[in-house]
């Protein structure tokens, strides 16, 4: 289930840690969730965000605001390199995966698994 | 034999050689921060960090530099690195049992899984010398001790296995020093300070 920005209405896929730094598109910091049944209900029938919020009383969802010099939020720092959402559907956190070979598998929050000798390895240089 | 200790000396402040650096391994539990502990504090008497018994208590990786190791007559200087508890798996839920809320419970094994990445940086790029912590009362043949002691003999680094915890009455050290013939392994209790004096005299031979 989706989210939209209810600056630009931009749809966001269900976890999507885009929104986490603000719309991409106008900077908006407000998102609301929307089911299937209304998730194109701005567009078909010319409603606002705000009017669907009202709708369907969803919470709009405020992402804390940033400065540039602030730190990122935390699902963006994230610890594991790759994260197992559910069977056969991960996430890859690919700026870690950038920067280091260590492995680190999350399952749910607080969940890790390490995979030692990655870890051990010398990093390969440029 | 003072002679030549002295034209080291000379040499290595010469040459700027730089001092063993210790790294204090093993899995969470094992005693690690508490045999830390005792032998900075039996060199300085001040303390490298706080110990608990819950699980990954050292987070972060802490040094103690220049402590010297005096046993019968030889001075060696190193620097301690007590690392966090090394482990393949970290899961919020035993953290649970020790009264933490889940909040509590999910950021302490995310700070843990980040100190088991601390603790292998470390001795991947820094340590010159490891003490491998184990706990006597547990299994030595642990799958993250295997794996550990592969990886430390596969950087060619000197070891030296610490049974530790033999004040327990459960303690089954011997289990420990048939689980690894290859490494020197001294048993000693770091709560109570049993059998230091044999932990300094490897410490002076493995790690000069």
């Amino acid at each position: 289930m989706p989210h939209k920005c209810t600056q630009c209405g931009r749809e966001f896929r269900d976890g999507s840690v885009e929104i986490l730094r603000g719309c991409p598109s106008c900077g908006g910091k407000k998102f609301l969730y929307v089911s299937d049944r209304v998730r194109n209900a701005d567009v078909l029938e010319g409603k606002s965000i705000a009017d669907i919020a009202q709708e369907t009383k969803q919470e709009v969802l405020e992402v804390r605001n940033q400065g540039p010099a602030s730190r990122p939020t935390d699902i963006l720092e994230r610890v594991e390199s790759v994260r197992i959402v559910s069977p056969g559907k991960y996430e890859l956190n690919l700026e870690r995966l950038a920067e280091s070979q260590d492995i680190i598998i999350g399952v749910d929050d607080g969940k890790y698994m390490l995979d030692l000798p990655s870890m051990s390895k010398k990093k390969q240089k440029k | 034999m003072a002679v030549m200790t002295r034209i080291r000396g000379f040499f290595s402040k010469l040459f700027g050689k730089k001092r063993s650096r210790v790294g204090i391994y093993g899995p969470p539990n094992a005693g690690k921060t508490t045999l830390a502990n005792r032998i900075v504090r039996d060199v300085t008497g001040e303390a490298i960090g706080p110990v608990s018994e819950v699980p990954h208590e050292t987070r972060r990786a802490r040094r103690k530099e220049g402590v010297e190791i005096n046993s019968g007559g030889s001075k060696l200087l190193i620097d301690i690195v007590d690392t966090p508890g090394v482990t393949t798996k970290i899961d919020y839920h035993e953290f649970l049992e020790y009264g933490m809320d889940q909040d509590e419970a999910v950021a302490r094994a995310r700070e843990a899984t980040e100190g088991v990445a601390e603790a292998m940086h470390w001795l991947r790029e820094d340590i010159d010398g490891v003490i491998y912590v184990l706990d006597s009362t547990q299994d030595p043949f642990m799958h993250v001790n295997i794996m550990m002691v592969g990886i430390i003999e596969s950087r060619k680094l000197p070891v030296i296995i610490v049974a530790n915890k033999i004040d327990l009455p459960d303690a089954a050290p011997q289990r420990i020093k048939s689980a690894f013939p290859q490494h020197p392994v001294v048993m000693v209790s770091g709560l109570e300070g049993n059998n230091m004096d044999d932990l300094y005299a490897k410490i002076s031979e493995v790690f000069r």
